[in-house]
């Protein structure tokens, strides 16, 4: 695989390249010099990693969804993130008109969203749910059918929802400043400009809006990774990638901060579900629609003998003593950004502190017996 | 779509299940080294695990 392959300019923009049409004097073009020629020419881009196949991703999403029952039971993960997410709302004390959720999957956000939480002061035990905070919620994904899945359920009458499919989650179809928060919860990860992405999502709110994504990160999965390594290793003398990279928790900061996003906060969690058997694992990962879609991957399925190897060096390899079943382990980021704004909390001047955090805090010099 | 056809997989699932002796041994074999993987380490103890597979997937 040549570096050729894997960085190719981007070709993004519709306008049309502009051919320059120089006039050329009458005088010199009607004789003597040879005719001069123009070439249409398209200044390139900065080159764009391409890591995943979104035709792919698009169409295990598709097929997902078309098995209900699967794809609904498969949801745990997805509806657990998007409750944790939508915690980070209380903390705001705003009402929101307009919510994008970005990659929105089944609407797990509007669902999150229209459950009451619980409360332990009021009478009834519950609050009310976070979505009388919100006038309206915009769901985009790319997959129709796993975003329209669930359009008959009763959650959505709490809460004015618009689905709508666009083509291509990079790029967003939203006039600047129209939302007053973004959210995003298990998508981001497929993306494959992230910082083109967050820009963009930067542009689109308004002054001083919140952007809150949760997204899968680092350590997701190691240990279907590493066991998957050794097996095809063993069994085949090589590797083919199964797990996607994903950005680590250090990576998002900066990110965040490149796109012009203030007031950072980047949280780390890990999730660990246990299966029975790494078959169960992987199947649950296909009906969440989560399927592998790198770009550069070995495009026949798994072979029997990968397989049966892989489930053998995963139990003895990551399966703790009396353990019933097989852990994977999903480490969740989620970060929040604010768009620039006035009357936004901003961090001083490096070196304007008037007080020693010593003399606040308390604490000794290091050298001190 | 409910169907009541049993997948592939989950037949594969069942008849490894059965082989839990022979894929401790194998995967303790290659996880002892695990620096150094290659090819074919442990061909022998994986013949014993795909032997009993083959013998546990008639059954299923």
């Amino acid at each position: 695989m040549s570096l050729h392959q894997l960085i190719r300019p981007v070709v993004r923009s519709r306008i049309p390249t502009t051919t320059t049409t120089t006039t050329i004097p009458a005088t010199a073009s009607s004789c003597c010099l040879p005719p001069r020629r123009n070439y249409a020419m398209q200044t390139p881009g900065n080159p764009v990693m391409e890591i995943f196949n979104r035709r792919v991703k698009h169409l295990q999403k598709e097929r997902a969804a078309q098995n209900v029952d699967e794809s609904r039971k498969t949801d745990y993960l997805k509806d657990e993130v998007a409750m944790r997410l939508c915690e980070r709302l209380l903390d705001i004390k705003r009402t929101f008109p307009q919510v994008l959720d970005l990659g929105a999957n089944s609407c797990n956000i509007a669902r999150a969203l229209t459950t009451p939480l619980p409360d332990e002061t009021s009478p009834t035990g519950t609050a009310e749910a976070l979505a009388h905070r919100i006038s309206h919620l915009t769901c985009i994904d790319t997959s129709a059918a796993l975003l329209n899945r669930d359009l008959a359920l009763p959650f959505n009458s709490s809460l004015p929802i618009t689905r709508q499919v666009v083509p291509d989650l990079e790029t967003l179809p939203y006039a600047a400043n129209s939302f007053d928060a973004v959210l995003s919860s298990l998508s981001i990860h497929w993306i494959n400009d992230l910082p083109s992405l967050l820009a963009q999502v930067n542009k689109i709110l308004k002054p001083d809006a919140p952007f809150i994504a949760a997204m899968f990160g680092g350590d997701t999965l190691f240990e279907l990774r590493t066991s998957l390594q050794l097996a095809d290793l063993e069994r085949r003398g090589g590797v083919s990638p199964h797990v996607s990279p994903l950005a680590d928790v250090r990576d998002v900061g900066g990110l965040l901060n490149k796109a012009g996003f203030k007031m950072l906060t980047v949280d780390v969690e890990d999730i660990v579900v246990e299966f029975p058997d790494t078959f169960a694992l992987m199947r649950d990962l296909q009906a969440m629609g989560e399927g592998n879609a790198i770009l550069h991957r070995e495009m026949a399925p798994l072979s029997r003998e990968v397989l049966l190897a892989n489930e053998a060096i995963y139990r003895a390899l990551h399966m703790e003593d009396g353990a019933r079943g097989v852990p994977a382990t999903f480490r969740l980021i989620y970060m929040i950004g604010w768009k620039e704004g006035e009357g936004q909390a901003k961090p001083l001047e490096r070196g304007s502190g008037q007080l020693n955090l010593k003399d606040i805090l308390g604490g000794g010099d290091f050298e001190q017996k | 779509m409910p169907s009541t056809r049993t997948r592939p997989i989950e037949k594969f699932a069942k008849a490894t299940a059965k082989c839990s002796a022979e894929a401790a041994a194998y995967g303790k074999c290659v996880v002892a080294d695990y620096n150094a993987v290659h090819k074919d380490m442990c061909a022998r103890e994986f013949m014993k695990l795909k032997d009993c597979f083959l013998a546990a997937s008639k059954k299923v």
